[in-house]
């Protein structure tokens, strides 16, 4: 068996460690997420450089990215050779892809025609690094693709047992529990640009047809600002060009040997060049960087390009549909949408944790630039009152992470009735189900007790409901219990102003109120 | 004694003894027991006591379905989901009754995992031996023909239609719709589909319903009931103590003397009448005896 190498042990156990976070954003008993996978994006350099950008401030949510970016301006590249999971799993899969030679388009400065645009519309308050971030992509290839279609696919083989055997198959039941509390998702929820989505993952492995770690090398923005910092890097390979003699390590190198000079900002540090070395002569020393005699970017024109295609970008980004806005509602506690987008990863992180299956990623509500950020559709999932979740999970702070109380004040959007629809009102029956799921103790829905006739003239005592705004946070669970098919007889519109609720005279009291007979 | 004298007290003994026995549950109508005790064990235990014990509604080996209320994401305090104490408590004595299995489970308004944590049942039911707590799962509704006034079939859960004794643990509390609900609305946890639906005629509805999925057995817990803002409250300003636990064969019964708690009349409440109307109970509370334990 062959050697395993150091990287690849730690590329491993990061993996596992990737996936077991994956699986544990999820709610599993307690009110809290020990472990969300945000752990991945806030040690994330591409995050915090478009979040400083665009936000123009800084959290110490991503201090880790600070770290990151110290210790790869001292070491190179690690990230990508030891960590990224996207980049393992391209390693594990790239020994069965047989290679076609490189993309030329791919050579050159493409890298950079990405990542300066997209650092420069951040600049001019468009952040759309989530979009091309590896570990975003792989998040949402995971989340909105493969996890809900493993689960789905369990979840109808488990019907199926029931269909073929009945209630028999509660001998069964306990392996299949441990499976779906520990492993399967709770909810197999399906997402818009699912495809879109599993496309972006699957390109990028479709890409190792050509060469290794192509996305890696050639398009990657994430390792791209890596490598930009790499080159200040103090740990060297020697030599530091190819021997005339062998060139063993330049057909083991994942990365780029160009003209016969291994490049730092390519360099991943696997070290399978050391490892390859016929004549034991490979290895990395600590040196003070070597001036190479290149510019620091490539060409003027590209940071230049850059720059103006970004303000570009950021222009072109700015529509939005008046009446898809008005249903574009946040997850709690999002006040203003402009911040929101300064901050936004797009990982799917808090829509792989919501509960009840509210957030979705937006396609085209928020405009083009919104794509892939989480909004609640009332229709197929509410906010759950006491849940705190996507705040937790959110890596930026985006969604921020508030206390119950708060979070239960924080304003969604606004429910209303649409009393053409709305059966007291369009077929004069009761119903009252949206009042009687409210979770506002006070209740925002209330009902008035009216006599009228029915559709047939007979008399009858209706209850019809109507909405007290300042006691309605957005939630949502009226628009979706509303038992109308389709298109609800209530619903939550969005709102500017978010100003969360104010506390009930005596609320915070009777929060202290304690059981006597406990 | 000589044996024509002691067929004779035999045979009458038997004859007296029938009608003593029928005096006692027919001639006076059902009985509820409202056993009041700040121990809310004791006061499940004494309730069901006082109608014969567990022994009378569960035998040997059988599966009993406990339907308690766990509606909603609410603490036990808020009074929106049965106490859990009573829960476990009604289990237990299933248990000690004979139960093979004891079932758990209810079909909530909130996230089922949330509901099922923080109304305590699951910390109350954790580790107890042949009890299941456990979520409700599509594929299980089956079709059943009910032939009713509003609902001519529905989709009920086949592990509460097929158990040998379902008991019914609601929590007594104030409704927008209903003003004030118990036994014969916690069925509604049963149901499938879009169960919201039959708002629009809940009274025939819930009787439909109820016609069809009997309660052997109904514990509503008072123990803290929800005078306002129901089905879920949240606000403890609502809530009233009342440490009372009551239990009945008679799921009308005990509806209409919960209904007395919260200062109204059985007739008030039009489940309840439905219910009375289509012989599903009494809600005449001087036909019921009530039985104050």
């Amino acid at each position: 068996m062959k050697k395993m190498r150091m990287a690849r042990v730690s590329q491993l156990l990061f993996l596992f460690i990737f996936f077991a976070l994956f699986v544990s954003t999820e709610y599993r008993g307690s009110d809290t997420v020990p472990a969300a996978i945000n752990s991945f994006f806030r040690s994330d350099p591409l995050v915090l450089a478009t979040y400083l950008a665009a936000a123009r401030s800084f959290t110490w949510l991503l201090f880790p990215a600070l770290l990151m970016l110290l210790f790869t301006a001292l070491l190179g590249r690690f990230f990508c050779g030891w960590i990224c999971p996207l980049g393992t799993i391209l390693d594990l899969v790239t020994g069965r892809i047989r290679k076609s030679g490189p993309i030329q388009l791919l050579k050159g400065n493409f890298k950079y025609w990405l990542l300066l645009p997209l650092l420069f519309a951040a600049l001019f308050r468009v952040n759309l690094a989530g979009l091309l971030d590896p570990l975003a992509i792989l998040v949402r290839g995971l989340t909105f693709f493969l996890y809900p279609l493993i689960g789905d696919t369990a979840r109808q083989g488990w019907v199926g047992v029931y269909r073929l055997i009945g209630a028999r198959r509660d001998h069964i039941a306990p392996a299949y529990n441990l499976l779906h509390d520990y492993l399967l998702p709770f909810r197999e929820t399906f997402y818009p640009l699912a495809f879109l989505s599993a496309l972006m993952l699957g390109g990028i492995i479709f890409l190792e047809r050509y060469e290794r770690r192509n996305w890696c090398r050639n398009i990657c923005p994430l390792g791209t600002l890596l490598g930009l910092l790499s080159r200040f890097s103090i740990f060297s390979r020697v030599p530091a060009t190819l021997c005339d003699d062998c060139a063993k390590c330049k057909s083991a190198c994942p990365s780029t040997f160009r003209e016969g000079v291994q490049l730092k900002e390519e360099c991943l540090l696997c070290l399978e060049c050391v490892d390859w070395c016929r004549q034991r002569k490979a290895h990395f020393v600590l040196e003070p960087p070597r001036r190479e005699g290149r510019p620091f970017l490539p060409e003027r024109r590209v940071l230049i390009g850059g720059a103006l295609s970004g303000f570009l970008l950021a222009g072109a980004f700015r529509f939005r549909s008046p009446e898809a806005n008005a249903r574009m509602l946040r997850p709690p506690g999002v006040k203003d949408e402009d911040e929101f987008l300064d901050k936004c990863v797009r990982c799917g992180e808090c829509m792989k944790v919501c509960l009840k299956g509210a957030l979705y990623p937006s396609v085209l509500h928020g405009g083009v630039g919104g794509i892939f950020t989480p909004m609640m559709i009332p229709r197929l999932g509410y906010c759950e009152y006491n849940c705190t979740l996507c705040g937790q999970v959110c890596p930026t702070a985006a969604i921020p992470s508030l206390p119950v109380e708060e979070k239960r004040r924080a304003v969604i959007g606004k429910a209303s009735f649409d009393k053409n629809v709305c059966l007291p009102f369009a077929k004069k029956t009761n119903c009252i189900v949206c009042e009687e799921h409210c979770p506002m103790p006070k209740k925002a829905i209330q009902a008035e007790t009216v006599r009228t006739t029915d559709l047939n003239g007979k008399p009858v005592e209706l209850k019809q409901p109507y909405v007290v705004d300042d006691l309605c946070n957005g939630c949502g669970i009226c628009e979706n219990v509303c038992p109308l098919e389709g298109k609800a007889g209530i619903e939550v519109l969005a709102v500017h102003d978010k100003t969360p609720l104010k506390v009930a005279a005596g609320e915070a009291q009777q929060q202290e109120w304690a059981d006597p007979y406990q | 004694m000589k044996r024509r004298a002691f067929l004779k007290f035999a045979g009458l003994a038997a004859l007296f003894h029938r009608f003593f026995v029928r005096d006692l549950f027919a001639a006076q109508g059902p009985v509820v027991a409202v056993a009041t005790n700040r121990d809310h064990a004791a006061a499940t235990r004494s309730a069901i006591a006082a109608l014969g014990g567990m022994k009378r509604f569960v035998k040997k080996g059988d599966v009993v379905v406990v339907k308690p209320n766990i509606g909603w994401d609410r603490s036990p305090e808020q009074a929106a989901n049965t106490n859990p104490t009573v829960v476990k408590t009604v289990v237990q004595e299933a248990l000690a009754a004979g139960a093979k299995k004891v079932k758990v489970f209810d079909r909530p308004c909130n996230d089922e995992r949330r509901c099922y944590v923080n109304s305590g049942i699951k910390a109350a039911l954790a580790g107890m031996k042949n009890v299941e707590l456990k979520f409700m799962e599509v594929e299980r509704y089956r079709k059943v023909t009910l032939n009713g006034k509003a609902l001519p079939e529905w989709d009920l859960y086949d592990e509460a239609l097929d158990a040998n004794v379902f008991i019914n643990v609601p929590v007594a509390k104030n409704h927008g719709l209903t003003r004030v609900t118990a036994g014969l609305k916690n069925v509604m946890g049963v149901m499938g589909r879009n169960r919201g639906s039959i708002h629009r005629k809940i009274d025939e509805s819930l009787a439909d319903v109820n016609r069809v999925l009997k309660s052997h057995l109904v514990v509503v817990d008072a123990t803290r009931i929800l005078t306002d803002n129901g089905p879920q409250g949240g606000n403890l300003a609502d809530v009233k103590i009342l440490n009372k636990v009551l239990a009945s064969t008679d799921i009308v019964a005990i509806d209409a003397y919960a209904t007395t708690l919260f200062g109204l009349k059985p007739e008030d409440i039009a489940v309840t009448v439905a219910a009375h109307r289509r012989g599903l109970g009494e809600i005449d509370l001087k036909k019921v005896r009530l039985m104050q334990v």
